[in-house]
């Protein structure tokens, strides 16, 4: 069969979102892939500057839907460097414990998407079904399902719920249960495993060129996480580790990538339990709080996809002069041609599935 | 009595008492027509117009039991795959027709049901036939249009045209063909034609490499799937469903019990399931109308009746396989007195079945490159290796036997 360009988007049950990936076949085989973003861009930097500093995190919230919280997180860290707020201890905890809250939702929303693009129904049930119970989780403190609004500039909108612990501990049981049970039906399983390995795969320095960050450069085997490098509320003082996973000697393949993701869940897990520990009683919100700002800031943090970086310029007023957000999967996408080439048509949903794509923040 | 006696009976009892006199009545008012009525009332009354007659009451009656089966394969699969996913699967559907009959009169039925609504969810089937009836059939614009229409029609008739190919039971037949399973693995071959006919013609790219993904996937699963039958052929020396069955009911085993061929042949069985589960288009080998790359593959254009149509026709094609399956190595119809054999043999279908829809849901799909790998590589040279087993079952041990006076063992 001659070569011919496939136009797959931006409405494709491949793409997760709105682009487009124009792909050139021969016969089955991919040739050239070409990736087209920008079809959800909302303009969320310049909407920003016409609002108040604390009107932003509206907007931050909408950045990710599967992983709101830790967006917005990023941006009230930046803020507090650029107005130099101090965060009271119990509020740099409770925050810790709903960003991996956020994260497990984030990466059991992903592992379910994933499910369906493998051509696997029945995981995605599976996996959603666990997430509704961390969602259920995080609406107890915030009052909402998906777009939370908890981070605040200088704490957090209110302390922890009565029985919140007890609570968190029984599903974070049940999840633990299931995952082990979850071990026979996905990573065991021989077709799983004839998918996803050898497929997709790059290595770490390839990735560090390119800018991927987060599980997918862990799956390759760089230890590599900006909660231990570049650290930010308590990570330091809680016990944890960075996981890493490799499907060779320093690349990562489909299946590393969903290894790393179920590694840093159960990572997450210990987090949790480690703050309800060591969680101290005392304010959640900073004393003095105030609304204008001047200088420049820049904060980097580790979201459920990767780095997000937040960068802001205050010159004076009660609004951001300007707001730069440098999403991670925006470089991932980008670098689709590399990793896609070589590879079957019916490994695109698989390659690309595995990098866990969010395009309400790529496009911004 | 058979099926088709039965039917013969009919036929002259609706010949004798309905057709004939009512065309002799029709020629006798209308002088001018008489000739051609005249010739068909003859016609009726012969034994020519009444075997006619009875093979059509005999298809329609297969056709009707074919059917219904059909209705219960697609509730069961919704059924059994709602219970895999912790859901329960269709069951509200007369709760929607309430609703709906509430909207039309303004005010709430007089009729209503008691208690749960479990049970009655079969009549799912019912509500999405006349849905997709009620839709616009869509023939895209620059779409081949005489393939487009035609590519349904072969795929969905020669599916159908499975339904009265395999018997029941020895007496539950409408059709007796001395070559039976090759002409069901004929009618079987025929279905890619339609699909790469209907993906060739939407003119559509997600269409076009499905169609070439399910003439890919022919190549390299019909020929191991047609290997591991002629090992059954081999034993039964037969290509009679009737006679393969009747051959499995009277090879025993230990202590009496049957040996029916998925004993003796068990590589056979195994290439043979693999092969019928590609042959019939489902998990993990769907790879014709992969969702995740290919949207909806060959059926992406279709629309209507016509997307429904094909999803019916894979359904009785999976009902047919699983009833050649049956018949090769299950035993048939073979089973213990008190259940009739067509209940045997439903029941064994029904094993089949169930045992495909839990594949279906708890595995991804494969590859088309390790489809063709595991069809060439690996169930080839499988299928092989279970003739020559056969082959040493038939013809070599029981040569040397005779020699050396070995037990009749095969």
């Amino acid at each position: 069969m001659a070569e011919m360009w496939i136009s797959m988007g931006p409405q494709h049950p491949m793409t997760h979102g709105l682009w487009t990936l124009k792909v050139k076949v021969d016969g089955e085989t991919i040739v050239d892939a070409d990736p087209e973003l920008g079809y959800l861009h909302r303009s969320v930097e310049k909407m920003g500057e016409r609002r108040k500093y604390f009107m932003n995190t509206t907007l931050t919230d909408r950045l990710c839907y599967a992983s709101s919280t830790t967006w917005t997180h990023s941006y009230v860290l930046a803020v507090e460097e650029l107005m130099e707020v101090e965060v009271p201890t119990r509020a740099q905890y409770i925050r810790t414990i709903m960003l991996e809250l956020q994260r497990l939702a984030s990466h059991l929303m992903w592992a379910g998407a994933y499910m369906p693009d493998l051509g696997h129904i029945t995981g995605a049930l599976y996996f959603w079904r666990d997430r509704e119970l961390f969602l259920n989780l995080l609406e107890l403190p915030s009052g909402s399902r998906l777009l939370y609004n908890f981070m605040r500039i200088g704490g957090v909108k209110r302390d922890l719920p009565d029985g919140f612990e007890e609570k968190t501990e029984r599903i974070l049981k049940l999840f633990e249960q299931r995952l082990d049970e979850y071990a026979d039906l996905f990573e065991n399983s021989k077709i799983f495993r004839m998918r996803t390995e050898d497929v997709g795969k790059f290595t770490g320095s390839q990735a560090m060129n390119m800018g991927i960050t987060g599980p997918n450069l862990r799956g390759c085997g760089v230890k590599h996480d900006l909660r231990v490098e570049d650290t930010y509320e308590i990570y330091e003082e809680i016990d944890w580790d960075v996981c890493t996973r490799e499907a060779g000697p320093g690349y990562s393949d489909c299946f590393s990538r969903y290894m790393i993701r179920i590694d840093e869940m159960k990572e997450s897990v210990k987090i949790i339990r480690d703050c309800f520990k060591k969680m101290p009683k005392g304010p959640t919100m900073s004393a003095r709080v105030p609304i204008r700002a001047s200088g420049e800031a820049f904060r980097r943090t580790e979201d459920s996809r990767g780095e997000a970086l937040m960068y802001l310029v205050g010159d004076g007023s009660d609004r951001p002069y300007r707001w730069k957000i440098k999403s991670p999967m925006f470089t991932t996408i980008s670098a689709c041609p590399h990793y896609l080439k070589g590879y079957k048509l019916a490994d695109i949903p698989a390659i690309m599935g595995s990098i866990d794509i969010c395009i309400g923040e790529t496009d911004k | 009595m058979t099926l088709f006696g039965l039917c013969k009976t009919m036929a002259e009892l609706t010949a004798d008492m309905f057709i004939v006199p009512v065309l002799r009545f029709q020629r006798n008012i209308f002088p001018p027509f008489s000739y051609p009525a005249g010739d068909l009332a003859d016609w009726f009354a012969s034994e020519g117009g009444i075997v006619t007659l009875a093979w059509i009451y005999a298809v329609n009656i297969a056709f009707a039991v074919g059917m219904t089966n059909l209705i219960l394969v697609i509730h069961l699969e919704r059924k059994i795959a709602a219970r895999i996913q912790d859901r329960r699967g269709p069951m509200l559907s007369f709760r929607a027709f309430r609703e709906l009959g509430e909207d039309l009169a303004g005010e709430a039925p007089t009729w209503r049901f008691k208690g749960n609504y479990s049970g009655i969810g079969i009549i799912q089937n019912m509500a999405d036939g006349i849905k997709a009836i009620t839709k616009e059939l869509i023939i895209p614009n620059k779409a081949d249009k005489f393939l487009f229409s035609m590519g349904p029609i072969i795929f969905i008739s020669s599916s159908v045209f499975l339904l009265v190919l395999f018997p029941l039971s020895d007496r539950f037949a409408a059709s007796a063909a001395p070559a039976g399973l090759m002409v069901i693995m004929a009618a079987f071959s025929i279905a890619p034609i339609g699909v790469l006919t209907s993906g060739w013609a939407s003119n559509n790219k997600y269409s076009m490499i499905g169609g070439m993904r399910s003439a890919a996937q022919l190549m390299s699963y019909e020929i191991p799937l047609l290997l591991s039958m002629a090992g059954v052929f081999l034993l039964a020396g037969s290509y009679n469903p009737v006679d393969i069955v009747e051959q499995q009911r009277e090879a025993t085993w230990l202590f009496g019990l049957p040996m029916w061929n998925f004993i003796p042949q068990f590589i056979g069985f195994i290439v043979f399931m693999i092969c019928i589960l590609a042959e019939v288009e489902r998990v993990p080998f769907d790879l014709p109308e992969a969702e995740a790359e290919l949207v909806e593959g060959w059926t992406t254009e279709y629309s209507g009746i016509r997307y429904m149509l094909f999803l019916a026709a894979e359904y009785i094609r999976g009902f047919a396989g699983a009833a050649v399956a049956t018949i090769l190595f299950l035993g048939g119809w073979a089973g213990p007195w008190p259940v009739p054999p067509e209940i045997w043999f439903l029941l064994k279908v029904y094993l089949i079945i169930i045992f495909w829809i839990f594949i279906r849901w708890s595995v991804p799909r494969i590859r088309t490159d390790q489809i063709l790998e595991l069809g060439w590589k690996k169930l080839l040279p499988l299928s092989l290796i279970n003739i020559l087993i056969v082959i040493f079952m038939v013809e070599i041990y029981p040569y040397f036997a005779d020699i050396v006076s070995l037990p009749e063992v095969f």
